[in-house]
């Protein structure tokens, strides 16, 4: 694949690239232009690239139906805290798995990975339940101690052991011969090299945090406390007309912030991501 | 610690070496083995908590009849189960789990493939089109459905544009098929950039050597693909395929938010008629029963991938 | 170290003692002056008028009780019931919240509701004499009420007048009065609009191809139900409803009179020439719009006919602030009060049935609406269909409907299905 094209096949590439490109971009796009157009704008036939008016109203809108920036904070938050949550118990746990000998690690292995096998939707009812009888249903706390500690965190435990495990061993022999117990071996030398794998960690961590729908919807049931995608589904009201341009202007809002951080940083995103040992 | 602190003299390190003779208790390997129970404890507390006892119960809750607003909670043995031979929905909601898993990770992991070859072409500005395909990954998950479930409408911009072209679109969200394939379309669309990016390090991985070796035997593109590049990288497919296919029995906010099952009971997955059951109706204890088969499933499927390896993958992981 | 812990510990002892026992003293103090009594009330309308209207109620209750703070929490309208009880189940329930008629069986037969007969009796000035008794039938039991019918509210027909001239069509007001409002010129007219403007023609609000039930304001007209009035057989497949339904597909698909599945027209935005709604919807028209009328629902094959919504106000039988709540629940629907809420919510009150009264709180509707379409649609409405375990039910019916909603279904053959799968369930 090393041969240089000739200009036609180069032009039918690029051309190939620009239509694979169309889904992944036009919704984004239409969803952004839509929320500022007028609401009977929206399914216009044909449909409009461009709003041919800017209408502002649906972004005040969406902050005065609901408490939006107490929810919008709230998913921040929560994502944040499960990130630095996992990152820590999943580089400890991974390093353990990875660098250290001690007896039954492979069982105990075996059971951490027991959770990948099992999706949330599995094991929801019993942990409501659980949550239930220590009254803290409608709190964010099973919103933030399930991902940390339960089946969403394996994979990220999975990632770090894969990338701890590549380390050359030289690097710990070394810092044992200056007197480094094994969390300093861990805080001091293996942390620091891990950057890449807690990057993609905390990728991933934070998306999958950012995205919980299931949980939201079942555990909490105030609109004060509402995560951002249970709340983007509110936006409808029976009693008034359809509420489409200020659905459209809660899902930018939520959507374009993350959307600027990644294509600043995309560089460091997409690589550190390459980057988790996934490849084998 | 009292008495030992004044023997060593000034300056001298006890180090671990002289252990069994200065510690007799915290040799290395001791202190190493309490940092790996404690570096693991938390994870593995979690797990317990968090994971096993929560499907012992959901083992345990599916031997009971439960209705949560009447207070009801009766232990009927295997009736849950009985039940669920005789439900009528039941073999529906199979069978779109089936179409629905199957329909996503083909074509998850075919577009993945297809788009990580042609990012690996030395194209200049790769990297825009790179950004391009990962940018749904990052998007919010119910934005992106709910954005989408207007394009679907039947007058929709996705019929907009195929009334351009002359064609007329299909009611898409209330038309059986059309419903399950926008769902699955939607759900591809917004994580194949993912598989991707795994996809095209994997390409990366392959050295040029090889390819440039089959071309000076003649081998052509074709053979070249299926020769070296679907083994070298067939142990990233497989993990993704793993991972693609366990996310894709897990998939719920789609169905939630665009066809809520239906039309009929046509996107009914079964997570989402697990929701039905223990949410909508109360039924905590059927939906314990569905929670069981569907964790059969997912540990079936897992494990039979795992051993296929075997025979699948080029290098033992 | 020790006579220090010993000291420490005895100060430590002494402190939460002397904190328990001003807790303690206070106590009684406290209900005597009234401690902060919040009480919330889930509603499922977000609507500026109606909160305002509420906000308001409890704002006078405020001023005789000034320990009480009402809060109302609006749900979402399409998930209301499923997000109520799971409210309950997650042990979060509200002290009041709304009922739909739908489910009505399922909580008062719960157990959960408050029974509310004492504190309304016993509240001075109630008159519950005053309410009727075909509007409580629903929310009754065993002679108790459990939950209280604030609304009882006829569903008519809002009429663009616009856009029925623009189609050439003669007014459903002409029609009424000549007597042939029927359901089969009110059809043609909604396509005629179709056929001229491109706008919808006449929209059910709410069904929008999910909620069913609001079918009922176009299939009683053939006598149809969806079960027996018992609720154990099924009703689907009887002649009534096959005819009504096939009538309600034809209209859609064949004479395109009402937007067919996934899409939607919002009359009070005027890209509808009809709408089947209830009144408290009138606070939507906009105030300088078209030109808007208030018409009964048009005649059937069995003749003239109305069919009621009703929703329901519950008191929580578990919440520690019960008896709080069923007093401002009697406030908020004492006689004064229910002539405020008549504006959108009609009350089961006979008193305030009346056209002087429903004429002041109603400054937008006509005395010939109101006469025609609210006091006659209330004395002699069927309310909507309920049942117990509606929402399992509800969920089986909509699915077994999914498939008349295509353009190649058959009708008769698909409502025999729904029969089949909703049986085991009625015969419970």
């Amino acid at each position: 694949m090393t041969e240089s094209f000739s200009p036609q096949v180069k032009v039918a590439l690029y051309g190939l690239l620009c239509v694979l490109a169309v889904p992944f971009v036009f919704p984004t796009w239409w969803m952004v232009t839509s929320s500022f157009k007028p609401v009977s704008d929206i399914f216009a036939f044909p449909p409009a690239l461009l709003p041919r008016s800017f209408e502002v109203a649906p972004y005040r809108q969406v902050f005065t139906l609901q408490p939006f920036a107490r929810q919008y904070f709230n998913s921040a938050y929560i994502a944040a805290v499960v990130t630095v949550g996992t990152m820590a118990i999943a580089s400890l746990a991974g390093y353990a798995f990875a660098r250290i000998r001690f007896p039954g690690q492979n069982w105990l292995f075996l059971v951490v990975l027991v959770g990948l096998l099992i999706p949330s939707e599995v094991t929801i009812v019993p942990l409501f339940q659980m949550f239930l009888k220590v009254g803290l249903v409608n709190t964010h706390w099973p919103l933030i101690l399930v991902p940390i500690l339960g089946a969403p965190s394996v994979i990220a435990t999975f990632i770090m052991r894969q990338f701890f495990i590549s380390l050359p061993a030289e690097l710990e022999d070394a810092a044992r011969v200056d007197g480094l117990g094994r969390f300093g071996i861990f805080w001091r030398i293996a942390l620091p090299l891990a950057r890449p794998a807690l990057g993609a960690v905390a990728i991933f961590t934070f998306l999958h945090s950012w995205n919980l729908f299931l949980e939201p919807v079942v555990f909490l049931s105030s609109p004060d406390k509402f995560t951002l995608p249970q709340a983007l589904t509110q936006f409808v009201d029976a009693y008034g007309g359809p509420m489409w341009n200020v659905q459209l202007a809660a899902a930018t809002l939520a959507a374009v912030p993350v959307l600027v951080v990644f294509v600043v940083a995309q560089r460091q995103f997409i690589e550190g991501l390459a980057h988790t040992g996934l490849k084998g | 610690m009292t008495g030992q602190a004044s023997a060593a003299p000034e300056g001298t390190r006890t180090t671990d070496l002289e252990g069994p003779l200065r510690r007799p208790f915290w040799t290395m390997e001791r202190r190493d083995t309490l940092a790996g129970y404690l570096f693991v404890a938390p994870q593995l507390l979690g797990s317990l908590v968090f994971v096993l006892v929560p499907l012992a119960l959901v083992l345990w809750y599916s031997l009971h009849e439960w209705n949560v607003l009447a207070g009801s909670f009766e232990f009927t043995r295997s009736k849950n189960y009985q039940q669920l031979l005789e439900d009528p929905v039941l073999p529906e909601v199979l069978r779109a789990t089936a179409f629905f898993s199957v329909g996503l990770v083909m074509m998850n992991l075919s577009i993945a493939l297809l788009l990580a070859m042609l990012l690996n072409q030395k194209l200049r500005g790769t990297v825009v089109f790179r950004t391009l395909f990962f940018s749904p990954v990052v998007v919010s998950l119910v934005a992106w459905t709910i954005v989408w479930g207007f394009l679907l409408q039947k007058d929709g911009g996705i019929n907009g544009v195929l009334a351009l072209l002359g064609v007329e679109g299909p009611n898409w969200l209330r038309e059986g098929t059309t419903a399950m394939i926008s769902v699955i379309v939607v759900q591809v669309f917004k994580n194949v950039g993912l598989n991707m990016v795994l996809f095209l390090a994997a390409l990366q991985n392959v050295p040029n050597e090889i390819y440039e070796a089959a071309r000076i035997d003649g081998a052509n593109r074709w053979i070249q693909f299926r020769s070296i590049t679907l083994p070298l990288i067939s142990p990233t497919l497989l993990l993704t395929s793993i991972l693609t296919i366990v996310g894709s029995l897990q998939v719920f906010a789609q169905i939630a938010v665009l066809t809520q099952g239906g039309p009929g009971t046509s996107t009914t997955v079964l997570v989402y008629y697990l929701y039905q059951q223990a949410f909508q109706f109360h039924f905590f204890g059927y939906g314990s029963t569905l929670a069981v088969v569907l964790f059969a499933i997912v540990a079936t499927l897992t494990v039979l991938q795992w051993q296929m390896r075997k025979r699948w993958v080029f290098h033992e992981v | 170290m020790k006579p220090n812990t010993m000291v420490r510990s005895m100060f430590a002892a002494l402190a939460l003692a002397g904190s328990l026992g001003a807790l303690v003293a206070s106590a009684p103090d406290a209900a005597a002056q009234g401690a902060a009594v919040p009480l919330r009330m889930t509603v499922w309308t977000g609507n500026k008028a109606h909160l305002d209207l509420f906000n308001g109620i409890a704002a006078d209750y405020q001023k005789a009780n000034l320990n009480v703070q009402v809060t109302f929490e609006t749900l979402p309208f399409e998930t209301y019931t499923t997000t109520l009880t799971t409210q309950i189940a997650g042990g979060n329930p509200p002290d009041l919240a709304w009922i739909f008629e739908n489910s009505a069986p399922d909580f008062v037969a719960s157990g959960a509701l408050l029974p509310l007969k004492t504190a309304l009796e016993g509240t001075p000035g109630y008159n519950s004499a005053d309410l009727t008794p075909s509007a409580l039938r629903l929310w009754q039991r065993n002679g108790e009420i459990y939950a209280y019918p604030f609304s009882t509210s006829p569903f008519a027909v809002f009429v663009n007048n616009d856009l029925v001239k623009q189609a050439g069509q003669k007014t459903p007001a002409e029609h009424v009065g000549a007597g042939t409002w029927t359901w089969d010129n009110a059809i043609a007219t909604a396509s005629a609009v179709n056929a001229k403007t491109g706008k919808g023609g006449l929209v059910v609000r709410d069904f929008d191809y999910k909620l069913w039930d609001n079918l009922a304001t176009i299939w009683n007209g053939w006598g149809a139900a969806p079960w027996s009035e018992d609720g154990k057989t099924c009703g689907f497949d009887q002649p009534a409803m096959v005819d009504a339904m096939t009538f309600v597909y034809k209209a859609i698909f064949t004479d395109k009179a009402m937007p067919g599945p996934g899409t939607s027209a919002d009359f009070f935005a005027g890209d509808a020439a009809m709408t089947i709604t209830q009144i408290s919807r009138a606070s939507l028209l906009p105030k300088e719009g078209f030109a808007w009328d208030l018409v009964p629902l048009p005649k059937g094959p069995k003749g003239e006919y109305a069919v009621v919504g009703q929703a329901g106000i519950g008191v929580f039988k578990n919440s520690p602030r019960a008896q709080e709540a069923a007093k401002f629940l009697a406030f908020m629907t004492n006689p004064e009060n229910s002539a405020k809420l008549a504006q959108f919510f009609p009350p089961p009150r006979k008193s305030l049935l009346t056209l002087e009264t429903l004429a002041k709180t109603n400054p937008l509707l006509k005395p010939e609406q109101i006469e025609n379409v609210v006091i006659k649609g209330i004395a002699t409405g069927e309310v909507k269909p309920s049942h117990t375990g509606y929402a399992q039910l509800s969920q089986l019916v909509r699915a077994g409907l999914d498939a008349v909603w295509t353009p190649q279904a058959e009708v008769k053959p698909a409502l025999a299905s729904i029969c089949q799968r909703i049986r085991p369930l009625l015969a419970r």
